[in-house]
């Protein structure tokens, strides 16, 4: 008995082996599911439909994609990109190089772009050293444009049909970097978030958008968090009548009483970073500097000097968005602290006049001075009007321009960051990947990799 | 007002009277049961309440305890031991107050650091203000009514405190219900009753912190002495309220915290409309009952009155007529029995024998008249006669003597004889002037000017040799002005009265004449100084014939009388004895 006791212990961890190695093989086949409201969807649809010369990796560097290496002048007014050989596009013809010009040339009409054997040089016209950062930016995709026919690109998976609330997606047989291992993509956008959350449960949904307040919940019941760097802005934005001169005080006052570590911390459950200004850290790479801070909040036997509709503000809050209404309450709880009184307005359709907004803005691109024109482009020109009179930034400036259009926003509290958060998704156990996770730290899916288990 | 109208009155009054008696009776006995009733249904709304209360405390207390027996609960009491981060739990508190129906419930670390709240959830972090206080002042295991912040206001919560080991720190869970309209709602109530709750959160009384079940709540004006004065007394109170719809009885009850203040006041109001509806419909009645009934009373006081006074209006017809001359009326059919009859039949009897009487008396006047009339006329004749019989027996014995000595006293006896016959006619015209006064020529006549005319006349009588002096005083109004009158009728009336008061002063004195005009009459006085007139003088001084003087016909004042009487006018004599008599006379301006 005990000559055979090493065999039998030997024949059972080499079945457990195969048993484990079996379960994290990847897998071909299936149709991946995804529910989000992200009004981003199509943006994130077609970066796996159509892809860029060069892409920004988890650490923010560049990493080639289409083009396998690049190389500037000095001045980095003119670029050279090498182009990846080979590449098929969608109806399996082969990338030429005049296409990816055609393509670029439709994006940037001040751009000299010719193209090479296998090279295509751009010419900005300017001095453009971060012009690789801003070509990573998925507004500057190669999308083929045919003269009959539906638009093509060279990405892991090819756009199906999109129809109302459902995009669907079929892998690219002949992707340059191997097929992908599901067969399909299936983006519904209509769900609501505790439908999406439910089919997540139920098994009916692979990946769904979540709030950073349904983290804790998704991940009690054993779900996967995935999340993208901070790409979204919290900011307060008064109203003109509090845009005045004469309110600055108690602008500034609220603006210092706002908790925002405990907002980012507790109410975003640790998924957001603290907003001093409107880029995240990451992104203008500063510390944050908060211009706005100068002078002394108002003391609060001041504030309470003060009429009474001065401190009284109406907070207005979008209706749809939890999370905004979750940090808008915790915000009337500080303002209250200092002597102010903050009523939270989520009206569905007209409601009474507020003094200040909540707002959730977007931060697409992937220079500063890109997302920092997002950030403005989100806020609108009357909103930024009232902050500032300034222009948005180009999206290759100089991050000296950038930061000093930001302070100029920020200089009067008519704007003022709460938290930066990510675009976080609840992933399904079965959703796996063997090279990183499904959301990039730009946001963009990584799903060329990804495979379903078996349930 | 006529007897008839008086009846009428008297009895319609005791009527209404009677009616409105009966029915404020009727209408107050039935308020007052039916107040006795409304007050038994609030003392029971009142009992209710408090064992509802008293019920939803226990229930309180019931469901925090399955909450501290939750896994959930062990859970962040677990994960919070030593945690200096309580973020994970936040939401913690939001699903197990619902999973309970809690309004209110609050996780609370050991040093009183809000870890989650349900009734709000931004304020996590923060110092919860009675948790731990609660478990240390009082009994938590039963519910109390505590001040409980909510984002947009504090308000009253029913509560109750549980504690859980956290490490070696402890896990406060505080939660309940709160008193809202919610709550209130959820009262049984009979018809007609309301609750409503007073919130004393603030230091001074204020409508703003009613809360009524209904979504539209009262007006807090007339509620608000009510409720200070529970809350000042700390003790329960009743009151009225008057609302514009109608009264409602309100008790309220002071609800009290741990420390004995009185954190709100209830209020249970039990409406007087359907009281005083029905107390409406029933005076209503009452008063139809009795608009009725007075109608009928009047109606029978009409007929009442009437049959009682229409005998008594035709005796009163019957002495108006007696009294008007006419003496030949008879109520012999009043148509009635009894008392009446009686008087009617003694009426009757009355006017006979006074008809009886006054026949009589006519004819005994009449006699008399003729008596008197042939006295004075033997009286005027005999003294004319007298010297005629003298005269005729001296021509009879004359004869005998010489004839000059027979035509002296021919001519002497001739002149006498024509002289009586003279003073006969004299007498006969004045009888013949005074039966045949003839009716009066009106016209413009100055009552100043016959004065003075008709004294001047007799200025030589009166200064004639050998008188004693009679001084004549006039004082005449020259705003008498003229009267509508016969001129030569009222000249004799004044020269009669005029020779009247003469002849009143045989031994001299004061004639005084005096003229005025005043209130729509002319007035004009005859005054003299005489021996004045007696009673029983004056009474007959009018009647013709009449004379207390030796040569007078006596009818110098009858005929004054007379003028004055067809001038539509007026006589009247004042006089004391011994000092004079005035004679008035008053003639339409």
């Amino acid at each position: 008995m005990t000559r055979f006791k090493p065999i039998f212990l030997a024949a059972v961890s080499a079945l457990l082996a195969a048993v484990t190695v079996d379960a994290a093989r990847p897998h071909y086949g299936g149709t991946l599911r995804i529910e989000t409201t992200d009004a981003a969807v199509m943006r994130r649809v077609n970066a796996l439909a159509y892809e860029t010369l060069v892409a920004s990796d988890t650490a923010g560097a560049l990493r080639p994609l289409l083009a396998t290496a690049w190389q500037g002048d000095n001045g980095g007014r003119r670029w050279t990109f090498r182009l990846r050989r080979g590449v098929k596009l969608h109806d399996g013809s082969t990338l030429q190089p005049p296409q990816v010009a055609e393509a670029l040339r439709m994006a940037h009409v001040d751009w000299q772009i010719t193209s090479g054997d296998d090279t295509v040089a751009i010419d900005a016209g300017r001095d453009a050293p971060g012009l690789p950062f801003e070509l990573a930016d998925q507004g500057n995709a190669i999308v083929v444009r045919p003269a009959a026919g539906a638009l093509m690109g060279s990405g892991p998976f090819r756009v199906e049909r999109v129809d109302a609330g459902l995009i669907t997606l079929r892998a690219h047989e002949g992707y340059w970097d191997s097929r992908p291992f599901v067969d399909a993509i299936e983006v519904r956008t209509t769900r609501s978030p505790a439908d999406q959350l439910l089919d997540l449960e139920a098994a009916r949904a692979d990946m769904v958008g979540i709030q950073p307040t349904d983290v804790r919940r998704m991940e009690q019941r054993q779900f996967r968090i995935e999340a993208s760097r901070p790409v979204e802005l919290f900011v307060l934005a008064f109203e003109a009548h509090v845009a005045t001169a004469a309110s600055e005080s108690v602008r500034r006052t609220l603006s210092g009483a706002i908790d925002r570590g405990a907002i980012a911390r507790v109410v975003l459950q640790g998924r957001a970073e603290a907003a001093d200004t409107l880029l995240p850290q990451w992104l203008s790479g500063h510390a944050p500097i908060a211009p706005g801070r100068g002078a002394e909040p108002l003391a609060r036997s001041a504030v309470a000097a003060l009429p009474a509709d001065r401190r009284t503000l109406g907070l207005r809050v979008a209706a749809s968005d939890p999370a905004a209404q979750a940090i808008a309450q915790r915000i009337a709880v500080n303002a209250r602290d200092a002597g102010f009184t903050i009523t939270v307005q989520t009206p569905a359709g007209l409601g009474p006049r507020f003094d200040v907004r909540l707002l959730r803005v977007p931060m697409r691109g992937a220079t500063p001075g890109a997302a920092l024109s997002d950030v403005m482009a989100g806020l609108g020109a009357r909103t930024i009007a009232l902050a500032g009179r300034v222009t948005p930034p180009e999206p290759g400036a100089p991050i000296d321009t950038v930061l000093f259009t930001e302070h100029a926003l920020l200089e009067h509290n008519v704007l003022v960051p709460i938290v930066h958060v990510p675009e976080l998704y609840a992933v399904s156990p079965r959703f796996e990947s063997w090279n990183g996770p499904a959301v990039q730290p730009s946001g963009a899916w990584n799903l060329a990799n990804a495979w379903l288990s078996a349930p | 007002m006529s007897l008839r109208n008086r009846l009428f009155a008297l009895v319609s009054g005791v009527v209404v009277l009677t009616v409105v008696l009966v029915t404020w009776t009727v209408s107050s006995s039935a308020r007052q049961s039916f107040a006795t009733v409304d007050t038994q249904r609030s003392a029971a709304l009142v009992t209710q309440f408090r064992r509802e209360f008293a019920n939803q405390g226990e229930q309180v207390s019931l469901r925090l305890d399955r909450i501290a027996q939750s896994d959930a609960a062990s859970r962040v009491a677990a994960g919070i031991a030593g945690a200096r981060d309580f973020a994970p739990y936040v939401n913690e508190a939001t699903p197990l107050a619902a999973a309970q129906e809690l309004d209110v419930l609050d996780l609370v670390a050991a040093d009183g650091t809000i870890v989650s709240s349900a009734e709000w959830p931004a304020r996590f972090g923060y110092q919860h203000a009675w948790a731990r206080k609660a478990v240390h002042a009082t009994n938590p295991s039963s519910g109390f009514l505590q001040p409980v912040e909510f984002p947009d206001e504090t308000g009253l919560g029913l509560v109750a405190v549980r504690t859980l080991p956290a490490g070696s720190g402890t896990l406060y869970l505080a939660g309940g219900r709160r008193l809202d309209r919610k709550f209130l709602q959820s009262l049984v109530l009979p018809p007609g009753m309301r609750v409503l709750l007073y919130e004393n959160l603030q230091p001074e009384v204020s409508g703003r912190q009613l809360i009524a079940a209904e979504d539209d709540p009262p007006e807090a004006a007339p509620l608000e002495p009510l409720i200070a004065r529970v809350i000042q007394d700390r003790r329960e109170a009743r009151e009225v309220i008057e609302w514009p719809d109608g009264p409602e009885t309100v008790d309220a009850l002071p609800l009290g915290g741990p420390d004995g203040a009185v954190l709100g006041v209830l209020l249970v109001g039990s409406s007087g409309r359907e009281l005083a509806a029905l107390v409406r419909r029933i005076r209503w009645s009452g008063v139809g009952f009795g608009a009725v009934a007075i109608g009928v009373g009047f109606l029978l006081s009409f007929l009442v009155s009437a049959r009682v006074t229409r005998p008594v209006e035709q005796l009163a017809g019957a002495a108006r007529a007696v009294a008007d001359g006419e003496w030949d009326v008879h109520v012999d059919d009043v148509g009635t029995t009894g008392e009446i009859k009686v008087l009617a039949d003694a009426f009757e009897t009355m006017t006979r024998q006074l008809v009886d009487h006054r026949d009589r008396l006519v004819q005994a006047e009449r006699v008399a008249a003729w008596r008197e009339l042939a006295r004075r006329l033997a009286h005027e004749l005999k003294n004319p006669l007298f010297p005629l019989r003298i005269t005729l027996d001296n021509l009879r014995r004359a004869k005998s003597l010489s004839s000059a000595e027979f035509d002296e006293v021919f001519d002497e006896s001739l002149t006498t004889l024509q002289t009586g016959l003279g003073n006969l006619n004299t007498v006969i015209g004045r009888f013949s002037d005074f039966a045949r006064m003839p009716a009066p020529e009106f016209s413009q006549v100055s009552i100043n000017e016959v004065v003075e005319q008709s004294v001047a006349l007799f200025r030589a009588q009166l200064a004639a040799p050998g008188r004693p002096p009679v001084a004549v005083t006039l004082e005449l109004d020259p705003a008498a002005g003229a009267i509508r009158a016969d001129g030569e009728q009222i000249r004799r009336a004044v020269q009669n009265l005029l020779l009247n008061a003469i002849d009143a002063m045989p031994e001299g004195g004061e004639l005084r004449i005096v003229t005025a005009r005043s209130n729509g009459v002319v007035r004009l006085d005859v005054a003299d100084t005489g021996q004045g007139i007696g009673e029983e003088e004056r009474s007959r001084l009018f009647t013709p014939y009449y004379t207390t003087k030796q040569h007078g016909t006596g009818l110098g004042l009858a005929i004054v009388q007379s003028v004055v009487t067809d001038h539509h006018g007026k006589i009247w004599v004042e006089s004391e004895h011994g000092r004079g008599a005035t004679f008035h006379i008053e003639f339409p301006a």
